[in-house]
């Protein structure tokens, strides 16, 4: 999944894609190269994206979640053959385990078009391969260059084993007599040890010592004239059933060569298919629906979910909520802390991204361009440690470099931009940051804390409604309780800003349902209404 | 001492105790592919289905190391064989059962059975766990016993499964017969070390107990059971050993079942007396002491 080919390894990562292709993962090996080429679809192919994402939303709807995974229990039983696919191609004679291979995918093939509705394009079934191959299916998993391959084989191999018999013979009873005549239970090396002090006469006939010591010699047997014509035969008799199995393998490839083509084909399907089958598993499990495609640069969906955080909170037994947005050109969007405009930009570029691969969308309904780019700014891009650069720096390098790329459209997702500077400072590059994007082709969601961003901008304004009845809560000593309550509390619901609203002070009520002290959170109250001069309320 | 058919032998000794047995030496050319090759032909002769799996790489005409001949391993219709792809012989043809995930430089391997007597190289998986996977997979695939051509660095896989170990010694790789019997008796003793009592005080030492660790221990007179997972997480060898077992109640969590030793007196470039070499090794180890090449045993 060539994530790298629409957006930088941060955005990425702040976008969670790691995630999203680990959820794409196809099971063979087939599959696994066919999602690592796979591209995101480029500004202008709208119609070929469309068509993607209704495949695999039809795909969902036609097979049951039982049959997607028995789809892929029968690709993920297919060994990779490509490699004795291409040796065949060229003329190589193929191992035992080739062939086994082989067999394999072909059962894999077999299988999955049982399996695969008529409206759902399979992979040829390589039926010529499959019965070339079966004589030597041994047990329900094996292969052995059965003597049913060729009529003389089996002939030629009851011959090696007589042979082989009558050697052993022949050793045995060498073996035999001289284990008698050295009065030895049995001799189990093929060299082995004879006393001297047990010898008082010279060694037994056909044994040959191979080396002295003061104490012992040792010793190995010596073939008689008899044992050794016998190995003769054993040896010719061999080498006859060798060459017939290197002409059962010489013929069993020609046979694999001359249908090449066909298992080429076979392998980019299942390939294919594997990938399809991953999609149509993420589509059900997520309920994703295809989103409609345009050629504006913008993003509206209703209902969506950002699943990596769905999936972790679905983990701590904690619910998510979906949220709506519509997003033209450059827009801007508050609210309090911890209440998911980090999430709702993330979103964005979740569905940007599914639909730029043709995939349905986690949303009850989506309408997303294809962007040329989708590039993350400010809070939550890694940040190389030990780097020259500071946080701030970093930042602008990062900006100069999408500015200056240019791509059109393109998605820009903002997180508090230069927050690490002066407030004054920071604010007057956010404006021109807006200014900037506003005159190229960008569709953008800026996330900041700054006020009046908007009104000067002149850019629309959404806000996170927030936290309700914050002011009421007591303050928890226990971090994860106090995270559960802020949880049922926070309002993800986006909405856009008309009238000037009231400030509030979510931050501190934050700050004291964390466990700050009570004496720090009045004197935070103190300093806020000596600078506002009013007094500042909560919101219900 | 006495003669003995070695083969049987040791097969029934390690029957009495688990369906697996593992061969291990302490160093190269000590006889241990002999030892296999022993086994293997006494399990054919009880028409018993064997599998066969090598600790890394094994079998091979000539030594990789050295560039001089080794024993090959020339094993019976009806064998099982977990050995790499590329080790498998041409001729004659095997049928192979399965492939695996366990990687070796030598392919994947690969579970055969032996159709037509002849010559195989066993390529084993790198890795202990890697072993402990093959094992099992060679017994699911109807072995009835599974030998192992191991190593002592590799063995903690087993530790605590049911094996039996064969501990194979040899006048290669040292210099002295008194040397090799301390070299093989710390290995025995080191591979034996007690289970541990968990009713009385002990010490849990996390990863291999090193001598730096030991010789803490030994300084601060430590009276409490010294507990490592398995006797192979013991980094310290030889006399060394042998000193710290007499100060510290070394114990492990998962024991090794050592069952008997073998000798071989013929080393590369030294030999020592097989009678006195198998009962000086026989008198330390505690277990009984064969010579496959002399065909002889001596009690513990």
């Amino acid at each position: 999944m060539r994530t790298n080919l629409l957006c930088d390894g941060a955005t990425a990562q702040s976008l969670g894609l790691e995630w999203l292709a680990a959820e794409l993962e196809p099971v063979s090996d087939y599959g696994r190269r066919a999602f690592a080429r796979l591209e995101p679809y480029r500004p202008g192919d709208e119609g070929a994206a469309a068509a993607r994402a209704a495949q695999v939303s039809g795909a969902a709807q036609a097979l049951a979640p039982e049959s997607v995974e028995a789809l892929r229990d029968a690709l993920r039983s297919a060994p990779d053959a490509s490699g004795a696919i291409a040796r065949a191609g060229v003329g190589d004679t193929l191992a035992d385990a080739d062939f086994l291979e082989l067999l394999r995918f072909c059962d894999a093939l077999e299988r999955v078009d049982a399996l695969l509705p008529k409206n759902i394009p399979k992979p040829p079934r390589c039926s010529a391969i499959a019965v070339a191959l079966e004589r030597g299916r041994a047990g329900k998993f094996g292969f052995y260059l059965d003597d049913a391959f060729d009529r003389d084989l089996g002939t030629a191999r009851a011959r090696a084993a007589a042979a082989q018999a009558e050697f052993e013979a022949a050793r045995g009873r060498l073996l035999a007599s001289a284990s008698a005549a050295l009065g030895r239970a049995d001799i189990a090396s093929p060299e082995f040890i004879v006393m001297r002090d047990a010898r008082s006469a010279s060694l037994p006939e056909g044994v040959r010592v191979i080396r002295e010591a003061p104490t012992y010699y040792l010793c190995e047997l010596e073939l008689d004239e008899s044992a050794l014509a016998a190995l003769r035969r054993r040896d010719e008799a061999s080498e006859v059933a060798s060459s017939g199995e290197e002409r059962v393998r010489a013929a069993l490839s020609e046979r694999v060569r001359e249908h090449v083509a066909e298992l080429e084909r076979a392998e980019a399907l299942a390939g294919e298919l594997d990938v399809l089958l991953a999609a149509v598993r993420f589509t059900q499990r997520y309920a994703c629906r295809p989103a409609e495609y345009h050629a504006d640069a913008s993003l509206a969906f209703v209902d969506a979910h950002y699943l990596p955080l769905q999936a972790e909170l679905e983990r701590e037994g904690r619910p998510y909520v979906p949220i709506a947005l519509t997003l033209g050109e450059v827009a801007i969007l508050t609210g309090p802390n911890m209440g998911g405009k980090s999430v709702a930009l993330r979103t964005c570029g979740f569905i940007a991204v599914c639909a730029a691969f043709g995939l349905p969308v986690p949303a009850e309904s989506a309408r997303v361009a294809l962007f040329a780019e989708i590039a993350w700014l400010g809070i939550g891009v890694r940040e190389e440690p030990g780097g020259l650069l500071s946080s701030f720096a970093g930042e602008v390098v990062r900006l100069r470099d999408v500015l200056a790329r240019g791509a059109e459209p393109a998605l820009l997702l903002i997180d508090e931009f230069a927050r690490t500077t002066t407030p004054d400072e920071g604010r007057a590059l956010l404006l021109a940051l807006i200014v900037r994007l506003r005159r190229l082709r960008v569709c953008a969601l800026v996330a900041t804390h700054l006020t009046g961003i908007a009104e000067d901008a002149g850019a629309p304004h959404f806000v996170v409604r927030g936290l309700r009845e914050i002011s009421e809560q007591a303050p928890s000593e226990d971090l994860d309780e106090a995270l559960q309550q802020l949880a049922a509390l926070m309002d993800y619901t986006i909405e856009p800003v008309g009238a000037a609203r009231e400030h509030t002070a979510d931050a501190i009520f934050l700050a004291r349902l964390l466990g700050l002290d009570a004496e720090f959170i009045d004197i935070a109250w103190q300093k806020l209404r000596g600078r506002e001069g009013r007094a500042t309320r909560p919101r219900k | 001492m006495k003669p003995v058919e070695v083969g049987p032998e040791l097969l029934e000794l390690a029957s009495r105790v688990a369906p697996s047995v593992v061969v291990v030496g302490t160093g190269k050319n000590v006889g241990k592919t002999v030892v296999v090759r022993a086994l293997c032909d006494a399990a054919a002769h009880r028409a018993e289905i064997t599998g066969l799996i090598s600790i890394g790489r094994d079998g091979e005409a000539i030594d990789a190391s050295d560039a001089l001949a080794k024993p090959r391993l020339f094993l019976q219709s009806g064998m099982l064989v977990a050995t790499a792809r590329e080790a498998i012989p041409a001729h004659p043809a095997s049928e192979i059962l399965d492939a695996s995930d366990l990687q070796t430089a030598a392919g994947p391997i690969l579970y055969v059975r032996v159709r037509r007597r002849g010559f195989y190289e066993l390529v084993g998986p790198p890795t202990a766990s890697g072993m402990r996977r093959a094992i099992d997979r060679l017994f699911a695939l109807g072995a009835q016993r599974v030998i192992v051509d191991g190593a002592v660095d590799r063995v903690a896989a087993l530790a605590g499964a049911h094996d039996a170990v064969i501990v194979a010694t040899g006048a290669s790789n040292v210099t002295t017969l008194r040397e090799a019997v301390q070299n093989v008796a710390a290995l025995v003793h080191r591979l034996t070390i007690p289970p541990v009592d968990s009713n009385a005080p002990f010490v849990r030492v996390e990863g291999g107990l090193t001598p730096a660790a030991a010789a803490q221990f030994v300084a601060e007179r430590e009276q409490r059971q010294i507990v490592v997972r398995d006797p192979t997480q013991i980094a310290i060898r030889g006399k060394a050993f042998a000193a710290l077992r007499s100060r510290l109640d070394l114990r492990c969590e998962r024991p090794l079942r050592v069952i008997a030793c073998t000798v071989a007196s013929i080393g590369r470039d030294r030999y020592f007396e097989p009678r006195e070499f198998m009962e000086s090794v026989a008198a330390e180890v505690g277990v009984p002491t064969f010579d496959v090449y002399c065909g002889t045993v001596q009690a513990a």
